[in-house]
């Protein structure tokens, strides 16, 4: 395993009328926030905040190229982003104790926070296919060139890790400097990973390491 | 983070405890702990809501500092709500320390602001300006932000600061909006209402007129001697001699400046400082004493001369002396007067210095309390009466913000 500090390259928000950042997601062009009570979308090359979905947004923010997913109370949403739309929702696997969300390889992956545990469920379903033990509360969840990262949050310490996606075994580890957690997180598929600040409101851009780059 | 808890924090934020507890109410984990206590709090049950946030405190670790230190800043301030004398005064401090060294500024400056409200309510005024000269209340929310200010204008009127009050509470009228709680609104005007209605009832020689409270302000500043029967005082300028505890000189005073530059009859004197007695000779003995009494402590502000049927009371600047009475004087006026100092009262002190039955006096502090007008903390022989400085709201729960994350 290796160990290092985390290198924040950038910071956005606070944005206003956002208390907290829960999940977040990319789709390419736009950052994607949950907000509580809506999703945010903004620009990561100025921070500028272009969208706000009126959707329910307690948790994690997933993108599978055409549909936005969302975690509010114990539920899954699938969300149009255009029209801002639920499309369908599913029930989230730890009933509500759910955090972050990721989608990849047709699957959702979702942290169970105190169970220390990343779920892969069925989109459609919301049945568990497997899960993942983790050694610490689970927050945010992403894929990116197969390796799987998620950050952790308890006891005010946060951290971002690469773990085995079969044995949960912990590969890499990014310390957060003191007083900033890791909420959402989400790859922007190259060195950027975008972290949900919780109540300081912001998102930063953590560098993913290079020689974890394969 | 966890989508059920953070959409519990969320209905709490906006008021809706019910809410709240639908989502958490059958977890076992420390921060539903802590919101199920708040949402309990919220709901008035003080004793579950304690509880629930000890053991909140308690599952979260050793580790979850700043969870407990939430845990304990809600504690003190449903002790405060509950009027609980045997307040975590300790154990609040030291959790303010803890959020503002980890830089939570809200909840640290919230802290900061109960430990004033606490002051406030037990009568350390002095004190209690000083912490809120010290506080800065930018990071506070609105909320938390209107009473602050409530409170600033409470303890400015209370000064006969009327320009600083005034702005106080348009501060407050623009945070309380932000709020969206509409009983701070309420609470804003029956403040601002205090700045208009008549303050006073100012009596000179025999004539009366109602005074505002800028004008009773002005009237402080003159060079006047004013017999203040609001505050129970003798002022003339800067110079104030409290009289709260005096209360037969207070009344020989009180008749002696109202019919000056007049004489008052030993008869006179007699009935209205000695609870309307026949006056014999004995009284007129007592009265000689207390007269002598009077003389020594407002010496250098008025002379108190003997004349063939009594005495006559002369100023010695301005020749006009001025009474000022509440502008309608019932039974209570009398305890009131005792309270607008601010301090703490025991029903047995207040019996004492008015010279009337504690059974008398508890009555009038019923009635008063129901009324609003004065508030009491602790129990039986602890309890203690104090005039609310700010409204009634400003002791009503608001609780640290919370966030999923700790």
């Amino acid at each position: 395993m290796t160990r290092a500090a985390a290198e924040i390259i950038r910071e956005y928000g606070p944005f206003e009328g956002v208390e907290q950042v829960g999940g977040v997601t990319y789709d390419g062009r736009q950052v994607w926030i949950a907000a509580g009570g809506s999703i945010k979308g903004f620009d990561p090359a100025n921070g500028d905040v272009k969208r706000s979905l009126d959707v329910p947004a307690h948790a994690g923010t997933a993108f599978d190229g055409k549909h936005l997913y969302q975690i509010a109370e114990a539920r899954i949403q699938k969300v149009d982003p255009d029209s801002g739309e639920v499309v369908s929702t599913i029930p989230a696997p730890a009933g509500g104790g759910d955090s972050g969300l990721a989608w990849a390889e047709g699957s959702l992956w979702v942290g169970a926070y105190r169970d220390r545990k990343i779920h892969q469920i069925n989109p459609d379903t919301g049945q568990i296919l497997r899960s993942i033990p983790c050694t610490r509360f689970v927050t945010g969840v992403t894929w990116v060139d197969g390796e799987l990262w998620h950050g952790t949050w308890e006891d005010d310490v946060s951290d971002i890790r690469r773990i085995d996606p079969d044995t949960g075994e912990v590969l890499d580890q990014l310390d957060m400097p003191a007083g900033t957690g890791v909420s959402g997180m989400e790859s922007d598929g190259n060195e950027t990973l975008y972290c949900g600040g919780g109540r300081s409101g912001k998102v930063r851009a953590i560098r993913r390491p290079k020689r974890s780059r394969g | 983070m966890d989508s059920l808890i953070t959409a519990a924090a969320q209905a709490l934020a906006a008021g809706d405890p019910l809410g709240a507890l639908n989502r958490v109410a059958l977890r076992d984990d420390p921060p539903a702990l802590a919101l199920r206590g708040i949402a309990m709090a919220r709901l008035g049950d003080f004793v579950r809501a304690k509880a629930l946030l000890r053991q909140a405190a308690r599952a979260f670790g050793a580790k979850a500092t700043m969870a407990r230190a939430r845990c304990a800043v809600a504690e003190a301030e449903i002790a405060l709500a509950a009027r609980d004398l045997t307040w975590p005064t300790k154990a609040l401090a030291a959790a303010r320390e803890t959020l503002e060294r980890h830089g939570d500024r809200t909840n640290a400056a919230y802290a900061r602001s109960l430990e004033i409200r606490r002051l406030v309510l037990i009568g350390h005024l002095d004190e209690a300006e000083r912490r809120l000269a010290d506080l800065d209340p930018s990071p506070l929310l609105p909320a938390a932000r209107t009473i602050y200010e409530l409170i600033v204008a409470g303890l400015a009127l209370r000064r006969l600061q009327t320009k600083a009050a005034r702005s106080a509470l348009e501060r407050a009228t623009h945070t309380a909006r932000q709020a969206r709680i509409p009983e701070l609104h309420a609470e804003i005007e029956r403040a601002s209402a205090a700045l208009s209605a008549p303050a006073a009832r100012m009596i000179v020689r025999g004539g009366e007129r109602l005074l505002q409270l800028d004008e009773v302000e002005a009237l402080f500043r003159s060079d006047r001697l004013i017999v203040d029967a609001c505050r129970l005082a003798l002022r003339q300028g800067s110079h104030v001699v409290p009289m709260a505890r005096r209360p037969v000189l207070f009344a020989l005073a009180r008749r002696l400046a109202e019919r000056a530059p007049d004489d008052v009859s030993r008869g006179d004197l007699i009935a209205h400082a000695f609870r309307g007695k026949e006056a014999d000779e004995s009284h007129r003995a007592r009265l000689r004493v207390e007269i002598g009494r009077l003389r020594q402590l407002i010496s250098g502000m008025a002379a108190i001369s003997a004349t063939r049927d009594g005495f006559v009371l002369s100023p010695c600047r301005d020749r006009n002396v001025a009474v000022l009475a509440q502008p309608a004087e019932d039974e209570d006026a009398a305890v009131l007067a005792c309270l607008a100092d601010g301090e703490a009262w025991s029903s047995s002190g207040l019996a004492v210095a008015l010279g009337a039955s504690q059974r008398t006096v508890q009555r009038g502090l019923d009635a008063l309390a129901l009324s609003g007008k004065v508030q009491s903390f602790g129990r039986g022989r602890a309890q203690r009466w104090t005039c609310p400085v700010a409204p009634e709201f400003a002791t009503a729960l608001l609780l640290p913000a919370w966030s999923s994350l700790d």
